[in-house]
């Protein structure tokens, strides 16, 4: 199995989950990469991802997975950044015998949020509270949600933010939460001015990189 | 811009429609004296399946100095957004200002598309009309389809390209770039493009004929398309076997309009199709053409294609098949479970009246080779309102589906048949030999879709049949003059954008529309007199008036015209180039 990590930046971040997976597909055609399919009466290509990032959200650490005839990783990372749109280039590569199930086990993703002014300190404070509650949408209604367990970390570094956030079955969307900030501390954060920087899982007890386990 | 659009993208359904970054992206920082901006007067899903959109795309960017962009009509809630921040329309790839652009390019491929070149010119800031926009403004010209009457729209545009854009537009654009570096008028340039074959400038009104590509084999086509990020209409790639079609059905527009016929050979199909799988990685390809059986080669070309597509896991898909014996082999091999048939009329005769060579006993095969090899959906298409139709003629569409129904009965191998019965009104279009006929009206179409629901009432049939009052405005536009212009914008003013998204037509308002801009509507619904000169007649399109009403008499004897693949029936076309298939 054949992990990529890979870039969802610029114009691509408007660009839905659904229509990612079918975009990483056709690269992977036009790679010539050959990989599995299914062996239904419709077979189609068995590819894995980790969590999606929300709409509009950059990322820097987007990793899907394919099991295929090739084993050289960097060539099949070379080949595939070669059929890709701008935007989706992998910057790295992985090989394992076993799909990962990274959705299944990603626990948290880190983020980097950056706004044209200073960011007040006060927002560190959130992290330290035992409860803390906001307004949400779900399904199109306004919905209260506890957010204290899923923030992990929070540090303002002059007008960057960088947040630590539950990712996977308990999730915090990193732009319904700095939307959130915007409102409470009149910042004036863009949802595509937020950059997922790694996703992390829970190894020995504690939260790690991915790639930790991937290497 | 993109600041600006950043704020709003996430507002909007489908953000991905309006910011690019496709693959294959042309390289739009190489050294240009030309930019062009192609604008679609659709949604980007509709616009991106394009093909015609999309070749003269690609061939623009392949041309030394040009550099081309791409615009779509933005959904309504785009526009609203882009209208409250004060944004203009702006081109998908650099995002600018449609208004910068040295030329402007429409694509208008529908009537019912009208209202909203409107729209795009109001979300540009541009007057309505040519006349209104000054000679700073950079040229706006029109392509497509619908050209083959110019008149209703043509005093939006500077000019309007008629026929074939690979040879019309690479010849305008080179014009144009040639009068910018003279320091030229745009009063001047547009005096040099209406001598250039198949430009048409409203405001010189000069007869103008149809441009056709000489050679299609050796004609542009590009392979290194455009493959989008995000879900459209036909998500393919596509190769076109042929142009022009060689029936002669007297109701179809295309069938007349795209002749000469002309064919790509075998061998250029073959690697154009194996270098769109290279670099596209789509999952299926469209063989395209007016009728695909009569490519000559077709089993030749399925055979080599396939031999690459199934390697790769590609579908090939072939519409308008007639189902003979071999097209059933093929189907087979595609494990169709849908077959779409269109004998059009429901009786023989009405068949022979609109020269659909189709006999019952050609029905009557197609229909159990398909159902032999498990067919599971049959859709049958029709069309009523056709010249000297009778109630007889619409019983015989009933007579058919229970052909259907009897023949699953006897030869089917699926368990169940669903057949689906689409009828769709008959517009009299120009350039057809029905074109000075007169449409039946509202009442009539009701009558005649009512009798077809309280027959069709039959297990496993569904029944659909397409709006009456959209069918009217449609054919109004498609046989208007030039007082139609005013109509279509009031028509705008009034609400009216994407009419032909049936949920965001409204009759009511057209009619209004029309009322207040003074225009008799009803006048283009008429049958016009033989002798009348009709508003497109300025229009040298390639086939002779004397054969179209030559044919239309042969309608009304009930005789048929045979497909020209045997021999010529002289129709004119051949004096823009000669038929070669």
């Amino acid at each position: 199995m054949i992990i990529l990590k890979h870039l969802k930046v610029a114009d691509v971040s408007y660009v839905s989950h659904k229509d990612v997976l079918r975009v990483l597909q056709r690269g992977l055609k036009r790679a010539k990469i050959d990989v599995k399919y299914s062996q239904g009466y419709v077979p189609h290509m068995l590819t894995y991802t980790s969590t999606p990032v929300p709409l509009g959200v950059q990322s820097e650490a987007e990793y899907f997975a394919f099991d295929c005839a090739d084993r050289d990783k960097d060539d099949v990372m070379n080949r595939y950044n070669l059929s890709m749109p701008t935007g989706m280039r992998a910057v790295a590569s992985f090989f394992k015998d076993k799909n990962p199930n990274l959705a299944g086990i990603v626990v948290a993703s880190e983020y980097r949020a950056t706004s044209s002014a200073i960011l007040p300190k006060e927002i560190e404070d959130i992290k330290n509270c035992e409860s803390y509650v906001i307004s949400t949408f779900k399904k199109g209604e306004a919905v209260e949600k506890n957010i204290a367990d899923l923030i992990y970390d929070l540090k303002v570094e002059g007008n960057t933010l960088c947040m630590r956030l539950a990712s996977g079955n308990a999730n915090l969307r990193a732009d319904s939460f700095v939307g959130h900030i915007n409102e409470k501390f009149g910042c004036n954060i863009k949802t595509n001015d937020i950059v997922r920087t790694a996703q992390l899982v829970l190894k020995d007890g504690r939260m790690t990189d991915v790639e930790e386990i991937l290497r | 811009m993109w600041d600006k659009l950043k704020d709003i993208l996430l507002q909007v359904q489908k953000p991905a429609r309006y910011v690019g970054g496709e693959y294959n992206l042309p390289d739009m920082d190489k050294p240009c004296k030309e930019r062009v901006c192609l604008c679609f007067s659709d949604k980007y899903e509709v616009g991106m399946s394009n093909i015609g959109t999309r070749i003269l795309y690609h061939m623009l960017n392949d041309t030394d100095g040009v550099v081309c962009e791409r615009s779509y009509a933005p959904d309504l809630d785009m526009a609203a957004l882009l209208k409250e921040n004060g944004i203009p329309l702006f081109s998908i790839e650099t995002k600018k200002d449609i208004k910068e652009f040295d030329l402007i390019g429409f694509s208008v491929q529908f009537e019912l598309q009208f209202t909203n070149v409107v729209y795009m010119l109001d979300l540009m800031g541009a007057p309505y009309f040519a006349k209104d926009r000054g000679e700073d403004f950079p040229p706006i010209v029109a392509g497509g389809p619908c050209v083959v009457n110019p008149m209703p729209f043509a005093d939006f545009f500077d000019a309007v390209l008629i026929g074939e854009g690979e040879k019309n537009l690479a010849e305008l654009v080179q014009l144009h770039m040639a009068c910018r570096e003279n320091k030229m008028s745009k009063k001047e340039f547009l005096n040099e493009a209406s001598k250039l074959d198949g430009v048409y400038v409203p405001s010189l009104n000069n007869p103008t004929k149809r441009a056709v590509v000489k050679d299609l084999d050796k004609a542009y086509y590009p392979t290194k398309i455009l493959v989008p990020n995000c879900d459209i209409v036909h998500d393919r790639s596509s190769i076109e076997l042929f142009r022009g079609c060689a029936n002669g059905c007297r109701f179809c527009q295309a069938g007349f309009y795209y002749r000469p016929i002309r064919k790509r050979n075998v061998d250029t199909l073959v690697k154009q199709a194996r270098e769109l799988m290279d670099n596209t990685g789509y999952d299926e390809m469209g063989l395209l053409s007016l009728s695909t059986s009569d490519y000559p080669e077709l089993k030749e070309l399925v055979d080599k294609i396939k031999v690459e597509a199934d390697k790769r896991k590609i579908k090939l898909a072939l519409p308008s098949l007639r189902l003979d014996s071999f097209e059933a082999e093929i189907y087979e091999e595609m494990q169709g479970a849908s077959l779409t048939f269109a004998p059009e009329a429901g009786t023989q005769r009405l068949r022979d009246v609109i020269n659909k060579n189709i006999s019952d006993e050609n029905i009557k095969s197609s229909l159990i080779s398909a159902l032999k090899y498990g067919v599971k959906n049959v859709k049958l298409y029709f069309i009523m309102g056709l010249p000297t139709e009778t109630e007889e003629d619409l019983q015989g569409i009933i007579n058919i589906v229970k052909l259907v129904k009897y023949l699953h009965s006897q030869y089917g191998t699926s368990k169940l048949l669903n057949i689906t019965v689409s009828t769709s009104i008959f517009i009299p279009k120009p350039l057809t030999p029905f074109q000075w006929e007169r449409q039946i009206s509202i009442d009539e179409m009701y009558q005649k879709q009512e009798f077809m629901k309280e027959r069709l009432r039959i297990k496993n049939v569904k029944y659909s049949w397409h709006d009456a009052k959209s069918s009217v405005i449609e054919a109004v536009l498609a046989r208007g003059d030039r007082s139609l212009a005013k109509s279509v914008v009031k028509a705008y003013e009034l609400g009216c954008v994407f009419d032909s998204w049936s949920e965001n037509f409204d009759y009511d308002k057209w009619i209004k529309a029309f009322e207040e801009s003074g225009v008799d509507y009803r006048k283009f619904l008429e049958g016009f007199d033989e002798e009348e000169e009709l508003p497109w007649d300025i229009i040298d399109n390639g086939v002779s008036k004397k054969y179209l009403l030559a044919e239309k008499r042969k309608a009304y004897r009930g005789e048929s015209t045979p497909n020209c693949l045997g021999k010529c029936n002289g129709c004119g076309a051949n004096r823009l180039e000669r038929c070669k298939i």
